[in-house]
């Protein structure tokens, strides 16, 4: 082949041609061709020197002389557009310019064409600027190129097969035996198969689903970081090492003036720290060859192994919570309006610290009893002392009679308890307090059998009340809301630690059994139930039946006070280390919500009786107002909004706020001190 | 011309004119002025009375307030224009008032106790309610005078009103009602003329019974022949005080024999006592001030934090305001005798317009006190002034033209209870303090 070929196949086309060069290079004779190829190249460019010297020949060569390196050397540029005004269409190998041939005019050409047969072979070769014949064969190729076969007819695309090996039985097939049967028939097995997936198909128990197709669809990106994805999470977390620094401007051979530190600077270097001095000092060099091999790089490079080495680089479970979004989203304050904010008033008179306050149920006045022996009763509008009782002891407890026509004072002095006439309420009701408060003979008890040892009704001659002798110190009082009963709790571990007394009969009980120490007692505000609450826990009492309902386990260490709330289902428990309970009687023993407000003695807690507010005092000299919603619907939770920080009183002996009451009905809170001042704060 | 005009500031100027609604003798020529721009009202007094003098040697300065398009210059006058957004191009129209300032201080009256009532509706004599539960009626004149003193009430004082006087000069009798918080109203009847060196001891000639609480207040109509009064048990009573009158003058000479002479007390009180003519229930709290401005509209305020209308002869509400909070004095006044004033718990004085539609909101609010507002009082003939009382000592005075109290009056030493005016250039106060303080000289047009 080579050569010869070549020359014999010199009309076919140049894909063909290089076809045939391939086929040479394998061929057995590669050795000559080496030759061969030497000698073509020479023959190419002694052709092309030919070609140079007579330009004007080769430009009325036939097509056949394609193979000839073309004319034109302008290469692949669009002729059209640069070359349209120009005189040339390019340059030849020797760079003169190609002239373009002149053109003929559309009529000419097309009565060239009507008279020429063979102008439908002629094809524009717009690189060369000439038309082409193409010769009858070239059109065969063409035809068959386009109705798909080889290009050249005597191409036998099904030649038989040589066997070049040498074998046993050659002349024979791979094997003689022959054809099996079931390579015809087709399989049973199969086909039993398909009937079946048929079957499952139809009944539904196969879904055909396009999941498969999508699964095709699973491209991954090849070169991505995959540190992140889910399968690495997934099989425990491969974390990459942390990437070294890139080298920046400063660590060029010669870096920007503003990179390198001036003399002043080096020196401040050596005054840091060694942790803090820069690792790398800028510096210049003139050529890249004089920089000197870096002399921490070793140890940089170990160091940077033996980090990763023995750096635990295990994922860390961290959940990236806004802790804002943690607060419980809390009704704004402007909204639960009003509610006591600043105090305006101040009632002035004790001479020493108050111990207690009391809001008569109209609203009109305020009882007081102070360490200094006297209860006080105060105009609220004012601020005017109105009344002044001389105890004559320290008076612990005051408490209004919550019935408006008895206007009865109870005052806790040390062993007795005092039931006064406040005078107040017009001519009527001050006969009728005259008679009640009357005990025509002092051993009216007598009959109370177990209790006669425990208290004794007394008529007080200086102040024309009731004094009524404990046997023990009493600890806290509470009217039912009736105004007839009223409850003393003398804080002893007996079975007459609780008593209850009825106003109109003179007549003492305890009913109870025993149960710790209490602390307070106190009624409910509707039903005929009863709160005892001892250290640690609240006891509730059915009255009518005399047994204990429910037991609240406050997780506190000692009650100090505790407050009803006017629906009668929630209660606030104060203790002594400044934490405040709220239990839901509907919801459980335990608290709903345990408030650590005060960081002393809460001494007393209280609800207001018409406005959704309770407050707690404290020794810490500071009372708290909080808003609380009770809901109506068993499913909605109370909610509870702290509100206000009242501030003002002084501290005296490490005694704060000693109490705190709620208007009956305005939104503001009285604050006894231990300054001896009481403090109305309104809204 | 310029007081105390220098260097760059006198720069910047603004075109003024001078007008005023005083009589001749205080009026400036009416040419225009450059005025410097950073003055205040006390540089634009100064330019005043500077420009008096030139046309009158005698004139004695003075000092002025100055209104822009009816406000009050409260601050320098370029700072009031860019506040207002008005103009300098334009020559500026200052109207200038006499300042409204207290300019004397009488010797405070010294009472017993607190004095937590005081009325000075009479030009000649102010009458005082005080906690050691006795009426006092003091005569003017610059000697401290109790002229009467009104025994009988068994509970401090909380309202005292003249109902009306009758007869000249040395022959006035006088006609008034208390309310007490014994929860009873005493009328009495005394009369001037009788002076003598100590004061006379009056009792009343009939007791108004039929509150079951404190009385807070008492008001007397416009035609003086009924009064009302609020109470503790939230009820409002009117009172027929005229037909009492008749037959008053006889049984009040009788009470005081019989006073005097034997204290058959009971058998005398069955009679005298009256009934109310009718009750208003509404309030749900105590109704601490009840007035009668008109003589069928009643206005109270209440600590169930509302202001109510009452239309009086059908006795029903017929407006109802709630500004929670717990309202201590109520006042009817300024422009139309339609404004509400009223104070209470909080330090807070704001003012009302019930013609107003749509809204409940206030037109006013001065907050200048520091403690609860015991008293309000529209000026009797000034749409623009008004008094406030609070608890933190402080008698302020205010005009509705600013938002600055006109003037501050520090006189008592405690609580102020009650304040009036008197006499139109005077503010009576009562306080904790026990002293009737008179404050006099105050100007107002």
């Amino acid at each position: 082949m080579g050569k010869g070929k070549y020359e014999e196949s010199s009309s076919d086309e140049e894909v063909n041609s290089s076809s045939d060069v391939v086929e040479a290079s394998s061929d057995e004779e590669v050795e000559s061709s080496s030759d061969e190829v030497e000698a073509l190249s020479d023959d190419v460019e002694s052709s092309e020197d030919e070609s140079s010297s007579d330009n004007e020949k080769v430009e009325e060569s036939d097509s056949s002389e394609d193979e000839v390196a073309p004319r034109n050397t302008v290469g692949d540029i669009p002729l059209v557009e640069w070359h349209k005004d120009e005189e040339h269409i390019g340059y030849d190998i020797k760079g003169r310019k190609i002239k373009k041939q002149p053109r003929k005019d559309k009529l000419a050409s097309f009565i060239e064409g009507a008279d020429d047969p063979k102008n439908w072979r002629k094809i524009y070769d717009e690189y060369n600027d000439e038309e082409i014949e193409l010769t009858k064969d070239e059109i065969k190729i063409i035809q068959r190129v386009i109705s798909g076969r080889t290009p050249h007819a005597e191409v036998n695309p099904y030649e038989d097969y040589v066997d070049w090996f040498e074998y046993e039985d050659k002349g024979h097939p791979l094997s003689n035996a022959p054809e099996p049967k079931r390579r015809f028939i087709p399989s049973k097995w199969e086909q039993k198969r398909v009937a079946n997936l048929v079957r499952k198909i139809r009944a539904g128990l196969i879904k055909v689903s396009d999941q498969n197709k999508e699964e095709e669809h699973n491209v991954y990106s090849l070169w991505t970081d995959d540190t992140d994805s889910v399968e690495n999470k997934k099989r425990g977390g491969y974390v990459p090492a942390p990437k070294p620094k890139l080298p920046g401007h400063e660590e060029a051979y010669n870096p920007p003036v503003e990179y390198i530190p001036t003399a002043e600077e080096i020196n401040s270097y050596e005054l840091m720290y060694e942790e803090d001095r820069p690792k790398f000092i800028p510096r210049r060099y003139l050529n890249y060859r004089s920089v000197p091999a870096y002399d921490k790089g070793v140890k940089e490079s170990f160091d940077r192994c033996l980090d990763q080495y023995l750096c635990p680089r295990t994922r860390k479970k961290r959940i990236n919570i806004d802790p804002e979004s943690l607060k419980p989203k809390l009704p704004s304050r402007k909204d639960l309006r009003p509610y006591p904010t600043t105090c305006y008033l101040e009632y002035r008179g004790h001479m020493g610290p108050v111990n207690c306050i009391s809001v008569d149920p109209s609203g009109q006045w305020l009882a007081s009893g102070s360490t200094d022996g006297t209860a006080r009763v105060w105009e609220i509008e004012t601020g005017r002392c109105l009344k002044i009782w001389e105890v004559g002891e320290v008076a612990r407890q005051i408490c209004w009679n919550p019935s408006p026509d008895r206007p009865i004072l109870a005052v806790v002095l040390e062993y007795d308890v005092l039931l006064l006439n406040s005078g107040m309420g017009d001519i009527d009701i001050q006969t009728k307090m005259k008679e009640l408060l009357h005990i025509s003979e002092p051993g009216a008890t007598e009959d109370a059998g177990d209790s006669k040892s425990a208290v004794t009704w007394i008529q007080h001659e200086k102040h024309d009340g009731i004094r009524m002798k404990h046997f023990k110190a009493v600890s806290s009082i509470e009217w039912h809301f009736k105004g007839d009963y009223f409850t003393t709790v003398v804080p002893s571990g007996d079975s007459k630690a609780i008593l209850l007394h009825q106003l109109s009969k003179k007549h003492s009980e305890t009913p109870f059994r025993k149960l710790g120490i209490p602390v307070t007692a106190v009624f409910h505000p509707s039903k005929k139930k009863f709160f005892v609450a001892t250290k640690k826990f609240v006891h509730v009492y059915d009255l009518s039946k005399v047994e204990k309902i429910q037991k609240l386990e406050t997780g506190v260490r000692e009650i100090s006070s505790i407050s009803i709330h006017p629906g009668g289902e929630n209660i606030i428990v104060g203790s002594k280390e400044g934490k405040m309970c709220w239990f839901d009687l509907e919801l459980s023993t335990r608290p709903y919500k345990t408030l650590k407000v005060h960081s002393k003695d809460i001494t007393r807690v209280t609800f207001h009786r018409t406005y959704p507010l309770f407050a707690s005092a404290s020794d810490d000299c500071t009372a708290y107002v909080f808003h609380s919603t009770v809901y109506s619907d068993l499913n909605q939770n109370p909610l509870i909004v702290p509100l206000e920080i009242l501030r003002g009183h002084k501290p005296e002996h490490g005694r704060g706020v000693l109490d705190c009451k709620y208007h009956p009905r305005q939104p503001w809170l009285f604050t006894a001190g231990a300054d001896s001042i009481i403090k109305l704060y309104c809204h | 011309m310029e007081p105390n005009g220098s260097g760059s500031d006198a720069s910047r100027q603004v075109q003024a004119r001078f007008v005023t609604r005083l009589p001749p003798p205080l009026r400036v020529p009416p040419a225009s002025m450059a005025v410097p721009s950073h003055l205040t009202r006390f540089g634009l007094s100064d330019i005043v009375n500077l420009l008096l003098k030139n046309s009158d040697p005698d004139h004695e300065n003075q000092p002025f307030d100055f209104l822009i398009d009816g406000e009050l210059v409260r601050m320098q006058l370029d700072e009031f224009l860019i506040a207002k957004g008005i103009s300098a191009e334009k020559v500026l129209e200052l109207e200038y008032v006499k300042a409204v300032a207290p300019r004397k201080q009488e010797d405070p009256r010294p009472h017993d106790d607190w004095v937590s009532a005081v009325d000075g509706s009479n030009s000649s004599f102010i009458l005082t309610g005080c906690y050691d539960t006795f009426v006092r009626i003091w005569k003017s004149g610059d000697v401290s005078e109790c002229t009467h003193v009104l025994e009988g009430h068994t509970g401090a004082i909380t309202s005292a009103k003249f109902i009306d006087i009758r007869g000249v000069e040395n022959e006035q009798n006088f006609h008034l009602v208390t309310g007490s918080k014994d929860r009873l109203l005493r009328l009495w009847k005394c009369d001037a003329a009788k002076r003598r060196g100590d004061p006379i001891r009056v009792g009343a000639y009939k007791i108004l019974a039929g509150h079951t609480s404190s009385v807070q207040s008492v008001s007397v109509n416009p035609s003086r022949e009924m009064i009302c009064s609020g109470s503790w048990d939230c009820s409002i009573k009117l009172w027929d005080v005229k037909e009492s009158e008749e037959d008053g003058d006889g049984t009040t000479i009788s009470l005081k024999k019989r006073k005097v002479n034997s204290k058959t007390k009971e058998s005398v009180d069955a009679r005298l006592e009256g009934a109310a003519t009718s009750t208003l229930v509404g309030h749900t709290q105590c109704v601490s001030v009840a007035t009668w401005p008109d003589p069928d509209v009643l206005y109270s305020a209440s600590w169930d934090h509302s202001v109510r209308q009452w239309d009086v002869p059908s006795g029903k509400e017929t407006w109802t305001m709630v500004c929670g909070k717990a309202l201590n004095c109520l006042d009817i006044g300024g422009e139309g005798s339609a404004l509400v004033a009223a104070g209470g718990s909080d330090p807070v004085l704001r003012i009302w317009d019930p013609r107003k539609p749509g809204s409940l909101a206030p037109i006013f609010q001065y907050s200048s006190h520091s403690s609860w507002i015991s008293a309000c009082k529209w000026h009797p003939r000034s749409w623009f002034h008004l008094l406030s009382a609070s608890y933190d000592g402080k008698v302020m005075l205010w005009d509705l033209r600013t938002a600055w109290p006109l003037a501050v009056m520090e006189s008592h030493q405690d609580k102020v209870l009650c304040a009036d005016w008197w006499k139109d250039d005077s503010v009576v106060s009562g306080g904790a303090d026990s002293k009737l303080c008179i404050t006099s000289g105050i100007e107002i047009q």
